[in-house]
C-alpha cells in the first residue's frame, strides 16, 4: 500500500469521529454546518466533536511519532514509550501536581515527569563497562512503569473524593471535554517536535546500521542517541498532556503505520506511525464514546482492550523469531 | 539459626501490628480481651472485631501470595515471577469484581469463589501466552505478558466501574488490595484453601526442583513436566484465589519474598515454601501497619504500600536479569 492510503484512512476516520457518537449527525448537517456556521453540524464542529477529534489526532501523532523514534533507535518493536514507563511518569508528575496545588502548564509538568522517568530508566539499566542490551532497558521501563503507577494511586489516595475520581479519569487516558486550547497546544508542540524529530531522521537511520559502523561514518553516537530520546520523550508527554497517558498507542503505531504505507526510510516511518497513531486514537475515542447508549467511556480502555492483545501477539511474534 | 531470627521478627510485626493504631492498646489489654473479655470495653472490642481479624486476613493473605510467588518463581525460573506483575491477581479480583456486579450484593462467601475460576483463568492465560510453561521463556516475555493482562482487565474494569456507575472506592479495592475489610471476608474458609494450597506446593516441591533441572533431564528422573506445572498451576490458583479473596490484589509480596527465604534456608524448595509463607505474612502485615501510621489518621491500603516497597526490589532484581532466552 502507499502513503496515500493511510492519508485517505486517516480522513475516513476523522469524518466518521465527527458523524459518529453517541447521536450520530448526517453527512447533509454537517455539511451544513461547514458552509454555514449555524444549526447542530456547526455545534458539532464548534463545540463538541471538533476539538475532541482534533487533539486526539495530534496525541494520536506525537504518541505514535515517539513510539516510532524508540522502536527504531533501540530497534526492538516492544520499546514504546507506554511500554518503558515514560507516559506514565508524564503521568505521575501531572497527578503530583495536581495533589500539591502546583499550577504550571499541563504540558510542562508532563514533560519534566516523563524526563525525569527516562533519565532513571537509563540511569538504573546502565552499569559501567556493559552495553545495555535494549531488553533490559524494556524491564526496567516495566519496574519503572510499575513503581510510577504505584505512587500515582498513592498520591490519589490523599487527593479529595471528587478530585481522586477526575484524576482516575485522567490517568485512564480521555479526551472528554476538549477544547480548541488543547488543540493548539497539541498542534503546535506537536509540529515543532515533531521537525525536530524529522531533522534527526537522517542519525537514527545511521544508528540503526549499529554502533560500531555509525560511529565509523562519523556519528556522535551517544549525543545522536540523547538527542532522539529526549525528543521521543517530549512527543509523548506532549500527547499525555492532553489525552492522558493512553496505553499502548505509541507501542501499536510505528508497526501499523510501515505496514499501511510501506515506508523504508527514517522520515517515511516516522510519519507513518505519526499518521496511524492519529488513526488508532481518533478510531479508539470513537468507539469509547459510541459503543455504548448513554455511556461515554475514556479513550483510554479501548486502547487499552486493542494493545493489550497486540502486544501478546507481539510476544509471540518475537519468541518465535528467537529474540525473547 | 536464620530461621530463629524470622520467627523473631514475624512476632515483632504481629505484636506491633495489634498494638500501633490509632487507639494504642497496652499489652495487658489483650490478656483481658482474651480471657475476660468485656462488650463494654472499647478497647476490647477494638481489638476482637477489627484488629485481630485484620490481622488474621494479613497472614491468610501474606502466607498465601509468599507461597505463590515461590512456586511461580521455581516453575518458571524467573526471578520476576509474582502473582500481581503477572496479572493472576487481576485476574482474581477481576472475577470478583464481575461477581458482585452481575449477583448484586450477593452472600461474600459465595463472591469469593469466583475468585478462583478467575485466578485460574489468568494464570493459564499467561502462563501459556508467555512461555512461561516451557521454563525456557525469558524474563522479559512473562513480564511483558502480564504485564498485558493485567492493563487489558484494568481497562475492562475502567469500563465496568464507569457504566455502573461505581464508585471509586470499588475502583480502588480493584487496584489495590487492603485489610480493612477483613471482618466481611470468609477468613476460615479462605484459610482452609490457602493451607491445601501449601500442602500440595510441598508435595510437589521435589518434583518442580526435579523440573528445574531442564525437561530431559527430569524425564530421566521420572517426572512428568506436564503434571508438574498443572500442579503448580493449581497451587498458584488456590493460594491467589484466596488471598485475593481475602485482600483483593496486593502486588510484589510474592516477588519480594521468595529471594528473602533464599537467603534463610538456601536451594532447598520445602523449606523455602515453609518460611515464605512465614516471610510473607510477615512482610504483609508489616506493610499495613506501616501503611496505618504513615499518615494517620489516613489510611494507606496495604496493597499500595507492598507496590511503594516492591516496586525499586523489581527494579534491583530487573538490573541483575540477563535478559532474553535463558537456555
Amino acid at each position: 500500500m502507499r502513503p496515500v492510503a493511510l492519508v485517505l484512512v486517516l480522513l475516513a476516520a476523522v469524518a466518521a469521529g465527527l458523524l459518529y457518537g453517541q447521536e450520530a449527525v448526517s453527512v447533509a448537517m454537517l455539511w451544513d454546518g461547514i458552509l454555514t456556521g449555524e444549526g447542530p453540524g456547526a455545534l458539532m464542529i464548534d463545540t463538541f466533536r471538533g476539538p475532541r477529534v482534533a487533539t486526539a489526532v495530534g496525541a494520536g501523532a506525537v504518541l505514535g511519532m515517539s513510539g516510532a523514534l524508540f522502536q527504531t533507535l533501540f530497534r526492538n518493536p516492544l520499546a514504546a514509550p507506554d511500554v518503558m514507563g515514560f507516559t506514565s511518569g508524564a503521568g505521575l508528575a501531572v497527578v503530583a501536581a495536581t495533589a500539591f496545588g502546583l499550577t504550571l502548564p499541563m504540558p510542562l509538568i508532563a514533560a519534566v515527569g516523563g524526563l525525569l522517568a527516562g533519565l532513571l530508566v537509563a540511569l538504573l539499566a546502565y552499569r559501567p563497562g556493559h552495553s545495555t542490551p535494549p531488553l533490559t532497558l524494556i524491564l526496567v521501563g516495566l519496574g519503572v512503569a510499575f513503581f510510577t503507577s504505584a505512587l500515582s494511586t498513592f498520591l490519589m489516595t490523599l487527593l479529595p473524593y471528587n478530585e481522586a475520581a477526575e484524576a482516575q479519569r485522567w490517568l485512564t487516558g480521555s479526551l472528554a471535554a476538549r477544547d480548541w486550547s488543547h488543540v493548539a497546544q497539541v498542534w503546535i508542540l506537536g509540529t515543532l517536535l515533531g521537525a525536530a524529530a524529522l531533522v534527526q531522521a537522517r542519525r537514527l537511520e545511521v544508528l540503526e546500521l549499529g554502533e560500531d559502523l555509525a560511529a565509523g561514518l562519523g556519528l556522535k553516537v551517544e549525543q545522536a542517541r540523547w538527542g532522539i530520546s529526549a525528543t521521543g520523550v517530549l512527543l509523548a508527554a506532549t500527547g499525555v498532556a492532553v489525552a492522558g497517558p493512553v496505553p499502548f498507542v505509541a507501542l501499536m503505531s510505528g508497526p501499523l503505520g510501515a505496514r499501511i504505507t510501506c515506508a523504508k526510510s527514517g522520515t517515511g516511518r516516522m510519519l507513518s506511525a505519526a499518521g496511524a497513531g492519529a488513526v488508532v486514537l481518533v478510531l479508539s475515542d470513537l468507539a469509547a464514546r459510541a459503543a455504548l447508549p448513554g455511556i461515554v467511556l475514556p479513550a483510554g480502555v479501548m486502547t487499552g482492550i486493542l494493545g493489550a492483545p497486540y502486544l501478546l501477539w507481539r510476544l509471540s511474534r518475537e519468541m518465535e523469531r528467537g529474540k525473547l | 539459626m536464620r530461621v530463629v531470627w524470622v520467627a523473631v521478627v514475624f512476632a515483632v510485626v504481629v505484636l506491633a501490628s495489634l498494638t500501633i493504631g490509632e487507639r494504642s492498646l497496652p499489652p495487658q489489654v489483650y490478656l483481658d480481651a482474651l480471657f475476660n473479655y468485656d462488650p463494654r470495653d472499647p478497647a476490647h472490642v477494638t481489638l476482637l472485631a477489627i484488629r485481630i481479624p485484620r490481622l488474621v486476613a494479613g497472614l491468610i493473605a501474606g502466607a498465601a501470595l509468599g507461597l505463590a510467588g515461590t512456586v511461580m518463581q521455581a516453575v518458571t525460573r524467573n526471578p520476576l515471577a509474582d502473582p500481581g506483575i503477572l496479572g493472576v491477581n487481576a485476574g482474581a479480583a477481576f472475577a470478583l469484581l464481575l461477581g458482585t456486579t452481575l449477583l448484586g450484593r450477593a452472600d461474600e462467601a459465595i463472591v469469593a469463589i469466583l475468585a478462583f475460576p478467575g485466578a485460574a483463568l489468568a494464570s493459564a492465560a499467561v502462563f501459556a501466552l508467555g512461555g512461561g510453561l516451557r521454563g525456557d521463556a525469558g524474563p522479559v516475555r512473562l513480564t511483558l505478558a502480564g504485564a498485558a493482562l493485567n492493563a487489558l482487565l484494568l481497562s475492562l474494569v475502567t469500563a465496568i466501574v464507569l457504566v455502573r456507575q461505581e464508585s471509586l472506592e470499588v475502583f480502588r479495592f480493584w487496584v489495590a488490595g487492603s485489610l480493612t475489610q477483613a471482618t466481611t471476608r470468609p477468613l476460615p474458609e479462605m484459610a482452609l484453601v490457602a493451607a491445601l494450597g501449601g500442602i500440595l506446593a510441598l508435595l510437589i516441591a521435589p518434583r518442580v526442583e526435579a523440573l528445574a533441572l531442564g525437561s530431559a533431564l527430569s524425564r530421566g528422573l521420572g517426572t512428568r513436566p506436564g503434571r508438574v506445572q498443572a500442579g503448580a498451576l493449581t497451587v498458584v490458583t488456590l493460594t491467589t484465589g484466596a488471598a485475593v479473596a481475602v485482600a483483593g490484589p496486593i502486588a510484589f509480596l510474592g516477588l519480594m519474598v521468595p529471594p528473602l527465604a533464599r537467603l534463610v534456608v538456601g536451594h532447598n524448595l520445602r523449606k523455602e515454601l515453609a518460611v515464605a509463607a512465614l516471610l510473607g505474612a510477615a512482610l504483609l502485615i508489616f506493610a499495613d501497619t506501616l501503611g496505618r501510621i504513615l499518615l494517620a489518621p489516613q489510611e494507606i491500603r496495604a496493597g499500595i504500600m507492598t507496590a511503594l516497597i516492591g516496586g525499586p526490589v523489581f527494579l534491583w532484581i530487573a538490573r541483575q536479569v540477563r535478559p532474553g532466552a535463558s537456555s
